[in-house]
């Protein structure tokens, strides 16, 4: 089912922008900008859910929550400000405040508490107890403000993608090379919009290649659109590094120094390279070579596995679903019940956020209903859909391979001997095969 | 020089990416050492001088030594020494590979008991520092050194290993 939140902000920017987030998450939205009209509309109307600024004329944020508390006290708010002393942080939860979050926001935390808030308070109608959940302690409430900027790859409650999020923020403006090196199934496009989105400019472009397209007749067309869209700096963005061909690895290196057939790009231009794998194991297996290995050297970062992140995988994961229900049109928002979550959580990864994505996509494709469970989840790991990419390649081998002994067989007329010396193995082998 | 190509080339791209993180340069500084760095181990006979710390100081004059060893001994708590001051004599129990010492900018250059005092310009660089302690079997005292008295100290070690290697010769025909 859909819920409804009341958005109070006098910055039409700001409400606007908090009215598109949680309309694309599927809340029922009513948004306002003047805190006397919103009382109103909140004494009259039923709502599961307020978001308020903090800073506005007339009322503060924590005068409103304080009136609209003497109302209907089970509803819970949320507050959002740009700057918040600790001491008011305090006063606000101390007056029943759900949530604090600082701007720039983290949209999945914020999402994602409201979906917590929403579930706590009907849970406590439900039990017919008084609305003040999670509200009691401060530790209940969670006070989103760790990162100064907007950033979306990872949600950013573990310490190591808070640590990752701050690096890269800090090598946001590296004049000519950055390297993004990250275990297999790292979302280094993610990871790439975020570094666009650290710059207001539409003139900054993100042109991404990768093994299976690139070559220098395609970066020379996707400069010309650039620059006919108004490009004023272009990043290349180079995915699958350790996967591409030898010529490709040259053009990379010309590419980056804006040299050989690259010498006539006439836009001010960078690069970012990805690579999943231990860089020295890459160069000293020949797949990275000297040329590369000491460009890429100037500015890296390592990403973190999801299993060093283990407090954002369920809001990763739910975040996902979001995205889902948004593609195919559903209408309600399901869930990861508390046992998914904690499973999600202590989970390995080894494949990380592509499996993590597609054991999130398996569980959605069974149909599983508004809240996602433990059991759905270990369903979907345990399905061949979301095995590693060498688990699936071995799988596809296997399947050929008995396909090939069928075939001989009815090439043969079923004799075993002319079948097994014809693919060169052991009638038991052939035998065995084809049980 | 050509068998320590691969120590080369990682000790010195980790050296690099160490004063970035540590912000004792600027990436746009270590680019430009880099390529330079890059065109010296395509020469053979520049190789056994590649190094980026010297094109970081007497180079591009852009890195500031005395704020790197500062640096070294404060983070790192390791004494600092001047190689002027020392007697380096190959060590008897060691097989010194002058080759290693040269690509590496390091000299052990005195044992006490089984423990051994290593002199460094690329403390800073973890496989110099991983690929000595394994040949040394980990009892290793570290200290950092500026670049000029490290060189000056690797020929001296030089003339010494070339008169002990004449000494030997000489005494060989002796017999």
């Amino acid at each position: 089912m859909a819920y409804s939140v009341l958005i109070l902000d006098d910055d039409v920017d700001f409400n606007s922008l908090l009215t598109d987030i949680f309309e694309q998450a599927d809340y029922i939205v009513t948004s306002l900008e003047d805190p006397v009209e919103a009382v109103e509309v909140f004494a009259r109307t039923d709502y599961d859910l307020v978001v308020s600024d903090y800073k506005m004329p007339g009322m503060t944020g924590e005068e409103f929550m304080i009136t609209i508390k003497k109302l209907k006290p089970e509803v819970p708010v949320i507050m959002v400000s740009g700057f918040l002393e600790n001491d008011t942080i305090r006063s606000l939860i101390g007056g029943g405040v759900g949530g604090v979050f600082l701007k720039p926001l983290n949209i999945f935390s914020l999402l994602e508490r409201t979906s917590e808030l929403i579930e706590e308070s009907r849970r406590c109608q439900q039990n017919d107890q008084p609305g003040q959940a999670s509200t009691d302690s401060e530790s209940a409430v969670d006070v989103e403000g760790d990162l100064d900027f907007t950033f979306r790859s990872f949600p950013c409650k573990a310490q190591a993608s808070i640590d990752f999020a701050e690096h890269l923020y800090h090598l946001r403006n590296f004049i000519s090379t950055l390297t993004l090196i990250g275990p297999v199934g790292t979302q280094f496009r993610l990871i790439c919009e975020d570094i666009r989105n650290f710059y207001a400019s539409e003139k900054e472009h993100f042109i991404y290649l990768s093994p299976n397209s690139f070559d220098s007749k395609q970066v020379l067309s996707l400069f010309d659109v650039a620059k006919r869209s108004g490009a004023e700096r272009i990043t290349w963005v180079l995915l699958d590094l350790e996967s591409m061909g030898a010529e490709q690895k040259r053009l990379v290196t010309s590419l980056s120094k804006s040299s050989n057939e690259f010498e006539s790009l006439d836009i001010p231009s960078r690069t970012i390279f990805c690579v999943s794998g231990d860089l020295d194991e890459l160069y000293d297996a020949g797949r990275i070579d000297e040329n590369l290995y000491i460009l890429m050297g100037t500015a890296e970062i390592r990403v973190p596995s999801l299993h060093e992140c283990a407090a954002d995988v369920a809001i990763l994961a739910q975040q996902m679903v979001v995205d889902i229900i948004k593609e195919k049109g559903l209408g309600s928002v399901a869930r990861f019940d508390a046992s998914a979550r904690e499973f999600l959580s202590k989970y390995l990864w080894d494949h990380n956020y592509e499996q993590l994505r597609a054991v999130v996509r398996e569980v959605m494709e069974s149909n599983p209903g508004d809240v996602l469970t433990h059991a759905a989840v270990s369903a979907a790991l345990q399905s061949g859909a979301t095995a590693s990419p060498r688990a699936r390649f071995e799988a596809q081998l296997s399947r050929s391979r008995v396909d090939y002994v069928r075939a001989a067989s009815i090439l043969f007329g079923r004799d075993m001997a002319k079948v097994s010396a014809f693919l060169g193995t052991d009638v038991s082998v052939v035998e065995a095969t084809l049980k | 020089m050509q068998q320590h190509r691969a120590l080369i080339l990682r000790s010195n791209r980790f050296l690099g990416s160490s004063l970035v993180n540590k912000g004792l340069l600027s990436s746009g500084d270590l680019e430009a050492a880099n390529e330079k760095f890059m065109d010296a181990i395509q020469s053979p006979e520049l190789l056994k001088s590649a190094s980026i710390l010297t094109t970081l100081l007497y180079d591009l004059k852009v890195l500031d030594e005395a704020r790197l060893l500062e640096h070294i001994v404060d983070e790192h708590s390791i004494g600092l020494i001047d190689l002027d001051y020392i007697d380096i004599r190959p060590l008897p129990s060691t097989e010194i590979d002058l080759s290693l010492c040269w690509a590496s900018s390091t000299i052990p250059f005195d044992k006490v008991d089984d423990t051994y005092m290593v002199a460094s310009c690329y403390y800073l660089s973890a496989p110099v520092v991983k690929h000595w302690e394994e040949s040394l079997e980990g009892k290793v005292v570290w200290y950092s050194t500026s670049m000029v008295s490290m060189s000056r100290g690797l020929e001296r070690l030089e003339e010494v290993l070339a008169a002990e290697k004449i000494a030997a010769e000489e005494a060989a025909e002796n017999e």
